[in-house]
């Protein structure tokens, strides 16, 4: 088991107490393609920033890859994010004074990887997402479809097991949207990457092998979709 | 793990200055004034002092001066208003009763001579007499020849040392004057040597380069002047201070002329260590307030500099947060901010002092005569070491509070503010 969650609570404590996890049971295999449905508000960023170590939990366990993930030290959890796990978000969030490659670049730099090597491997990462011509180039000179394949470049440098992706379609239009599913789903099946994804469109979730929904802090149904039968319309917003 | 500070470290952290110029332009101009403000400041005030100071160049530290002057007070009979000279007695009287002098010299000066060539070449000079010991109390830059001598005073020599602006003047064609003859009031003087020097302020008789020394006896016959000597200079021995045994000096002469001892007009004594220290004392002060006005912009530059980082991290919570999320320790973070604090302090008060030298360099050259420095405006090289090694603290004291809040960006941060 890749990812084993028992009993997790998250309370967020700014001013009025918000108990947005009530109790979180979940486990994923390694090599699934799951994404996490749900209404706004109940808690899939949460679950999701819980899972990247990027946030902690309150109560229960975290097991990620047989360890316990709790109270980590800040250098721990680093390592972890930064071998383990890439992230995707909705807003790509690539660092604006850098071009692609140096984006892409930069979970090796904070490994300790040379300059030459990592640049490199990036370019190399760039060609396999069809990005080789557009990898000096900054954030701002590219469409939102090519800004998420390189932050999904940036995600898949370290070679990590898992990718956490956010709402990566969520800036996108439908037809790109499509692309960077199909380009996730490709990962999953070709690398065997073990890839979440939290969405809140049917088409998106549609393409992944299982769909969580989570309503009021608890996981609520789990859906197969092996056959991409879960939603029958055309992908679209 | 990492080196905390290899080549990948440092363009990582210029890439990210020279990537957000704007901002690190004006992070790192308040550094760049306060250094710059404290450099020419220094620089300019080390230029006053020289200056300052050469207006007393060639006068020995230890010299006094007696001036006489109509007495001011009436004193055992004597009306006030008399009129008295200073003689040879006096002379021999200090250097026998005051074992503490060093040299005792008497001078005797004519005003607004007019020494000729010949018809067409002339100039106005004062015309002084003088011992060779006087050279002991204001030195001479010869530029040809030599000074008075003993033998020529003996002898009663009919030669003359000129001053520069008297050269320049009787020989527009240049060129050694020495052997060559001048004629004051009719006489005829023998040219022996050429005083380049260009007396500031201070000067005793009117400036040397207006005038024509003579030897002090051939002046004493030439204008009937008896045993009248007009002024007396003398230098204190090693390690005497000068104010201990001029009230001694004072006593001596006041006595034998039958002058009230505290008569300061009638007996004036001129101490030119006294005015030394009046000018020491003045440039400690004004040196004390270069530093103070100079730290004091140094050190606004400084919190400017926090201040702005401070601002900076919030507005890059974002790209600290992305960072952080794909695989950045804080201790890593920590170091990034830090460092660029302390590459932009030291770039931008490097470039303050680099800056400032030049235009230093501008002011001494423009304050250059004849190929000759006239005052150093530079700043001390240790003044520069010890600005740039207090910028490497400042620095890293700039960068500590923003990089404490810097550390304090979670990862989950990135993902706000969207
Ligand atoms: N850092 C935080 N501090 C306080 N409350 C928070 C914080 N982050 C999220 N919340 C609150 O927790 C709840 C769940 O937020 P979360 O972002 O997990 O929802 P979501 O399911 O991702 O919603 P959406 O589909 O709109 O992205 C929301 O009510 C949100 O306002
Ligand atoms: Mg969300």
């Amino acid at each position: 088991m890749l990812i084993e969650l028992k009993g997790v609570h998250k309370t967020y404590n700014n001013g009025q107490p918000l108990h947005v996890l009530k109790g979180i049971d979940l486990n994923i295999e390694k090599g699934e393609f799951v994404s996490i449905m749900g209404a706004s508000g109940s808690g899939k960023s949460t679950l999701l920033n819980i899972l990247g170590i990027l946030d902690n939990y309150d109560e229960g366990t975290y097991h990620l890859a047989g360890t316990l993930i709790k109270d980590l030290s800040e250098r721990q959890a680093a390592d972890y994010r930064n071998r383990m796990i890439g992230f995707v978000f909705q807003s790509f969030n690539l660092i604006s004074f850098k071009t692609a490659v140096e984006n892409v670049e930069l979970p090796l730099y904070y490994q300790g990887v040379s300059r030459k090597e990592r640049h490199a491997k990036a370019m190399e990462y760039l060609e396999k997402l069809g990005l080789t011509d557009w990898s000096h180039h900054f954030p701002n000179e590219m469409s939102g479809g090519q800004k998420q394949r390189v932050a999904i470049a940036r995600a898949l440098i370290t070679q990590p097991q898992i990718i956490l992706a956010d709402e990566p379609t969520g800036a996108l239009d439908s037809k790109t949207s499509v692309e960077v599913m199909q380009l996730l789903k490709r990962l999953n099946q070709e690398d065997g990457i073990t890839i979440i994804v939290v969405t809140h469109e049917s088409g998106v979730a549609n393409e992944t092998d299982k769909i969580i929904h989570i309503k009021d802090g608890i996981i609520g149904e789990i859906e197969e979709n092996t056959r991409h039968t879960a939603w029958d319309g055309p992908m679209m917003k | 793990m990492k080196r905390f500070f290899d080549t990948d470290t440092f363009r990582e952290i210029l890439d990210s200055l020279l990537r957000n110029k704007s901002r690190s332009l004006l992070t790192g101009f308040g550094v760049f004034w306060g250094v710059f403000m404290l450099m020419l400041l220094t620089g300019g005030g080390q230029g006053l002092k020289d200056m300052l100071v050469q207006e007393f160049e060639g006068f020995a530290q230890n010299t006094c001066i007696i001036a006489t002057s109509a007495t001011t007070k009436p004193y055992k009979g004597f009306e006030k208003g008399r009129v008295w000279d200073l003689n040879y007695a006096d002379v021999d009287r200090l250097k026998s009763m005051v074992p503490e002098l060093e040299t005792v010299s008497p001078t005797v000066s004519l005003w607004g001579k007019s020494v000729t060539r010949d018809e067409n070449t002339s100039s106005r000079a004062v015309v002084k007499g003088a011992r060779a010991d006087y050279a002991r109390i204001e030195t001479p830059k010869m530029m040809y020849g030599r000074y008075i001598n003993d033998a020529d005073n003996l002898q009663e020599r009919k030669v003359c040392v000129i001053g520069k602006r008297v050269y320049e003047e009787l020989f527009p064609e240049g060129g050694s004057p020495l052997g060559k003859r001048i004629s004051i009031d009719g006489s005829y003087y023998t040219v022996i040597g050429v005083d380049w020097k260009d007396s500031g302020g201070i000067s005793i008789n009117g400036s040397a380069s207006d005038a024509v020394t003579i030897p002090i006896n051939q002046a004493r016959r030439a204008y009937n002047l008896g045993n009248t000597v007009h002024l007396v200079c003398f230098t204190a021995k090693e390690g005497i201070t000068m104010s201990d045994i001029t009230p001694r000096v004072r006593e001596i002469v006041a006595r034998y002329h039958y002058i009230d001892p505290t008569d300061e007009q009638a007996l004036f004594l001129l101490n030119t260590q006294l005015i030394f220290g009046i000018v020491d004392n003045l440039f400690r002060g004004v040196n004390f307030l270069i530093w103070l006005i100079g730290l004091g912009t140094l050190l606004a530059g400084v919190i400017g500099v926090s201040n702005i980082m401070m601002v900076s991290v919030k507005e890059r919570t974002t790209e600290i947060g992305i960072r952080r999320a794909i695989g950045a320790t804080p201790k890593q973070i920590l170091g990034q901010i830090i460092s660029e604090s302390i590459v932009l302090t030291l770039v931008a008060g490097m470039s303050a002092i680099v800056f400032s030298v030049l235009i230093l360099y501008g002011v001494e050259l423009a304050m250059t005569e004849d190929g000759i420095l006239k005052a150093a405006f530079q700043v001390p090289f240790g003044t520069a070491v010890l600005a740039a090694l207090l910028l490497a603290v400042l620095g890293v004291a700039a960068g500590l509070m923003p990089a404490s809040r810097a550390m304090q960006i979670k990862p989950v941060d990135a993902m706000r503010d969207e």
